[in-house]
């Protein structure tokens, strides 16, 4: 059932084809080693439930020592596999990321995370938008603020209104919740 | 699937109630804001939705907003209760003995003996079933049978450490048998639980009396005894007491101000829950919700939650979980 | 018969003017909150339940039952358009769904899925109806051990997305069960791999999951490669509604799949998302076209569909036959019950006929309803795919953030959600198939939980197992699902050695 070298259908002529699949390949070394780091963290967690006496016939750390297991022997075979030259796709392999696209968009998230709570749902969104947009190649960043800050609103004052939710006011929620419906949400 | 933590919620009530305003001038108690550390549609939920139905037409208060902060028995909403709304003159939070028990599970480093206690305005008594073809006819035969071999009389419940199980616990003990002895099999709620018992995959099953109640007046399972002090009008079931089982427990729920009030503050929030628990109305809502009226309320609750922990702490230790 | 007479009666009642609109109300606002991850029907209902001090019991009722079979209509749109599940039960329309939706088939996806939701919802209607009472002391037969064999039967799923390398389909299985095993242990009250976060504690919903692997991973991805412009999404191709051929390649998929949804629907430990796991299996192996699965196979769009809509009508068969709560939902409906001082249980069929049957009526009436709202509602739905690609993967984001956030105010949510966001798109692009995650997420757990419980009951006995006749029977059909194509190849192969069979047919 495991099969390390993975022959991918090749869809480019030969002269494109990626280098051949032997040495280690490095993205793949890298996941390998993350899952059996995750495999010893579960192993060690699992340790760390503590198992009182056996009143329940399998107690609460069979489950995870088998997750621990299955995820190590996975990991050591994804190893193997990576040692031997990884398995990702020929298309995979010669398409760089575009890093700054990545950038943006994770930027948008990180942001998101850190306004949300403090500044309020609508202008988090809206930076969430702007900078998802900016990442997928958008330069009109005033539209875009407009359509997120929409979409923001839209979905606030639904749920507001609604189901009665309040789902973190901030500035503008606050702002325009006086201008239109005279009073303060809490 | 129950358990599952499903949100934070501001008030509830379909359109025009989350306009109020936030004019709080807390000593007319025009805005009561409670604090429900679990789901809506739970017990506490139900609690507070009621308490606000009551206190609305006994015009003790103009308007109620409810917040939501569910899980882990409340152990994720009570932090939040602590912090965030210390000294709020005109907040209260719902919660009863399963926080009590799910803060000693979960080896939380807080306890409800932190929050300032109002009322004690409700409980629910235990009720300990079987399926209608069991040979066990009463709950010594049960018990009997449980001292004989624990191993042999699996008895399903809610999630381990909550209620049901700290009463089988309770039951095991009286018994001379160690409570981490017995077989519990936990379910995801009264309604998986009391399937199981109903399709007899299990010896006998607890829960509140609610969840067998229907089950009950159709014949399909038998009631042996209830938890309670003395036997529950309505109920036709001995309690665990005159069985010769020297058990007793409320699943309670009652009321709690934030930390940090004035004692002007905590004397109006007891006033008013106090004359609540007087009036026709919440006895009306308890009688239509099945719950047992137990109010308590000034220093003699903060006695008796004090107690609690102590008595839950120590089933639930020798249980094995705190 | 008793029951039609009395249906007719429900009939008169959820055909009044005042019925209907709730009716709509409900519909309407059950597809809304469905399209929403994170916002269900149970939260839904839960915060309309002050409504029960204000209108009569049947129009709350009504209410509430349009929510619930709305909210599933809601979640696939979203699973079809937006790769962004909004309900649990249909994460696995997600995986077909959003492959024939950005190769231009957006249209009989929609269409595939309405109509067979309405197709398993008014069977499961009828099921209701008719069946009741024998589905439910049927469904009482299950006990644990039998569950764990039903788990392990849902297991075999897998094999069907393993994608192209079993070891990384098996690793995101295994990462899968470990989500599922993070928070406070049923059977013992533990907490596990909470790393001392009390939101951990209750566990990591699988809609967060499912959203950041499918809706922000495929978002970061898209976003790697959009210079390159290999990815494009092709609104429409074909006609907008669905051929001739994807009829008869649906019908058939929409009644296997209400004939899992329903009876498991029914049983208190089965669920909905079970029976979508086993009917996309189920499809993928019955296909004369598996290797267009993975790639936009309408059969794994209507089966799974079918059978979400399905269980969800099974769902109220315990509710209403014996005033078992075995769903959220039908939990908070139980409550809504209470309020009016009604007590549902074995009795309520007899005790308050007017009210069940009216209610039963509007489910068939809710059902039409949302085919006529859905239907029509296509063609405006593919119009979505044609927004530029910025806004479109922008608003994505802002609407799986919404669905999580929104709901529970939880920044630990978020974080955990971009997180598995970035762990999706790693998978990508290394090729680990992500829907194992959500298979070992879902199931990993219930197997657990089952088999502890089978075990306590049985006092240690594994054979338990083997001798329960449901269980053994349910073990033996998993097996011929794992290993059956082979054997019967073997077997065929020994029959006519000239002409061998492949293995996997």
């Amino acid at each position: 059932m495991t099969a390390p070298q993975v022959i991918e259908p090749v869809s480019q002529p030969e002269s494109q084809a990626a280098s051949p699949r032997s040495g280690l390949a490095v993205g793949e070394f890298c996941i390998a080693l993350g899952a059996l780091a995750l495999a010893a963290v579960i192993l060690w967690q699992t340790f760390e439930i503590p198992v009182s006496p056996l009143y329940a016939k399998v107690g609460p750390t069979v489950m995870p020592l088998f997750t621990a297991f299955g995820m190590g022997l996975l990991g050591a075979l994804l190893m193997v596999s990576a040692l031997r030259g990884g398995w990702q796709t020929d298309d995979e392999k010669e398409t760089t990321p575009d890093k700054v696209a990545l950038v943006w968009v994770a930027a948008g998230l990180i942001l998101n995370v850190l306004l949300i709570s403090q500044t309020g749902f609508a202008l988090a969104s809206i930076v969430l938008f702007v900078c998802t947009a900016r990442g997928f190649g958008s330069r009109a960043i005033v539209r875009d603020a407009l359509i997120g800050l929409a979409f923001a609103l839209v979905a606030y004052f639904g749920f507001a209104k609604t189901l009665g939710i309040n789902i973190g006011a901030g500035i503008i929620e606050n702002l325009l919740e006086r201008v239109f419906f005279g009073s303060t949400p809490n | 699937m129950l358990t599952k933590r499903e949100l934070m919620a501001g008030s509830a009530a379909f359109g025009g109630l989350s306009l109020l305003g936030a004019s709080s001038q807390a000593q007319t108690v025009d805005l009561l804001k409670m604090f429900v550390p679990a789901a809506p549609g739970g017990g506490w939920d139900q609690t507070a939705r009621s308490l606000e139905a009551a206190l609305r037409a006994t015009k003790l208060v103009n308007g109620v907003q409810i917040t939501n902060v569910p899980g882990a028995g409340g152990a994720v909403g009570l932090p939040q209760f602590l912090n965030q709304w210390k000294g709020q003159g005109n907040a209260l939070m719902v919660a009863g003995m399963v926080m009590v028990g799910s803060l000693l599970a979960n080896k939380s480093p807080l306890s409800l003996t932190q929050v300032t206690p109002i009322a004690r305005l409700t409980g629910e008594a235990e009720a300990l079933c079987v399926p209608q073809g069991s040979p066990f006819k009463t709950a010594m035969d049960f018990a009997q049978a449980l001292k004989a071999d624990p191993a042999k009389v699996p008895v399903a419940g809610g999630s381990a450490g909550g209620t049901d199980h700290i009463l089988l616990g309770m039951i095991a003990k009286a018994m001379g048998v160690a409570p981490s002895k017995v077989s519990y099999v936990a379910f995801s709620g009264g309604g998986p639980a009391t399937a199981a018992l109903l399709g007899s995959q299990v010896a006998a099953g607890i829960s509140g009396y609610g969840e067998f109640g229907e089950q009950i007046k159709a014949g399909k399972l038998r009631v042996l005894a209830v938890s309670s002090d003395k036997r529950i009008e309505g109920i036709d079931a001995p309690t665990l007491k005159e069985q010769g089982i020297d058990v007793e427990l409320f699943n309670w729920r009652g009321v709690f101000a934030p930390p940090g009030v004035n004692d002007a503050q905590r004397n109006a929030m007891t006033a008013m829950i106090e004359k609540l628990a007087a009036s026709k109305e919440w006895a009306e809502v308890c009688k239509r919700q099945e719950w047992t009226q137990i109010t308590l309320t000034g220093p003699d609750y903060g006695k008796f939650i004090a107690e609690e922990t102590t008595r839950i702490g120590g089933i639930l230790k020798e249980l094995g979980l705190a | 018969m008793h029951a039609f007479e009395q249906l007719l009666h429900g009939f008169a009642v959820a055909l009044t003017p005042v019925n209907l609109m709730w009716c709509l109300v409900g519909t309407t606002l059950g597809t809304a909150i469905g399209v929403l991850p994170g916002l269900g029907p149970a939260l839904t209902i839960a915060l309309l339940l002050p409504i029960t001090f204000k209108v009569e019991p049947t129009a709350a009722f009504i209410l509430f039952a349009g929510i619930y079979y709305g909210a599933m209509y809601g979640g696939s749109t979203t699973s079809i358009l937006l790769n962004t599940p909004g309900e649990s039960a249909t994460i696995v329309t997600a995986l077909e769904g959003n492959k024939m939706a950005r190769s231009g088939r957006a249209g009989a996806a929609l269409a595939t899925s309405a109509i067979g939701s309405f197709v398993a919802g008014t069977i499961g209607t009828l099921g209701i109806t008719f069946l009741a009472p024998i589905v439910v002391d049927w469904a009482l037969k299950f006990g644990p051990a039998d569950y764990f064999a039903l788990m392990l039967l849902a297991f075999v799923t897998v094999t069907a997305v393993l994608g192209s390398s079993a070891v990384r389909g098996m690793a995101a299985l295994f990462f899968g069960i470990w989500l599922g095993l993070i928070g406070v242990d049923l059977q013992t009250g533990q907490a596990r791999f909470t790393f001392g976060v009390p939101e951990l504690l209750d566990g990591i919903n699988v809609i967060i999951v499912a959203v950041g692997l499918f809706a922000v991973g495929e978002t970061l991805y898209v976003a790697s490669r959009y210079k390159s412009g290999t990815d494009e999404i092709i609104p429409l191709k074909g006609s907008l509604w669905m051929t001739r051929e994807e009829w008869a390649r649906s019908w058939k998929p929409w009644l296997r799949g209400t004939a899992l949804g329903f009876p498991i629907g029914a049983m208190p430990a089965g669920g909905a998302e079970i029976p979508t796991f086993l009917s996309y299996f189920l499809e993928k192996k019955l296909s004369t076209k598996p290797e267009e699965f993975g790639r936009g196979a309408i059969e794994g769009v209507a089966g799974p569909e079918a059978a979400n809509n399905a269980s969800a009508a099974g769902v109220l068969v315990p509710m209403l036959t014996l005033g078992l709560p075995t769903s959220a939902t039908a939990a908070i409906m139980l409550s809504a019950f209470q309020s009016y001082g009604i007590n549902p249980g074995p009795l309520l069929f007899e005790s308050q006929a007017q009210l069940v049957w009216g209610l039963i009526a509007s489910l068939f009436i809710g059902n039409v309803m949302l085919l006529v709202l859905n239907l029509p509602m296509i063609g405006l739905w593919v119009k979505m795919l044609r927004i530029p690609a910025p806004l479109l993967y922008a608003g994505i984001l802002v609407f799986a953030t919404i669905g999580t956030y929104g709901i529970t105010q939880s920044p630990v949510d978020l974080v955990l959600l971009y997180l598995i966001g970035g762990l999706g798109y790693l998978m990508r692009r290394y090729d680990f198939p992500t829907a194992p995650v959500i298979i070992g997420m879902i199931l990993g757990p219930l197997a657990e939980q089952n088999f502890r419980q089978a075990m306590t009951i049985s006092a240690g006995d594994w054979t338990v197992f083997f001798t329960r006749p449901i269980s053994a029977t349910i073990l033996v059909l998993a097996l011929l699902a794992l290993a059956g194509p082979k054997l019967l190849g073997f077997w065929q192969s020994f029959r006519m050695p000239a002409e061998p069979m492949g293995g996997d047919a």
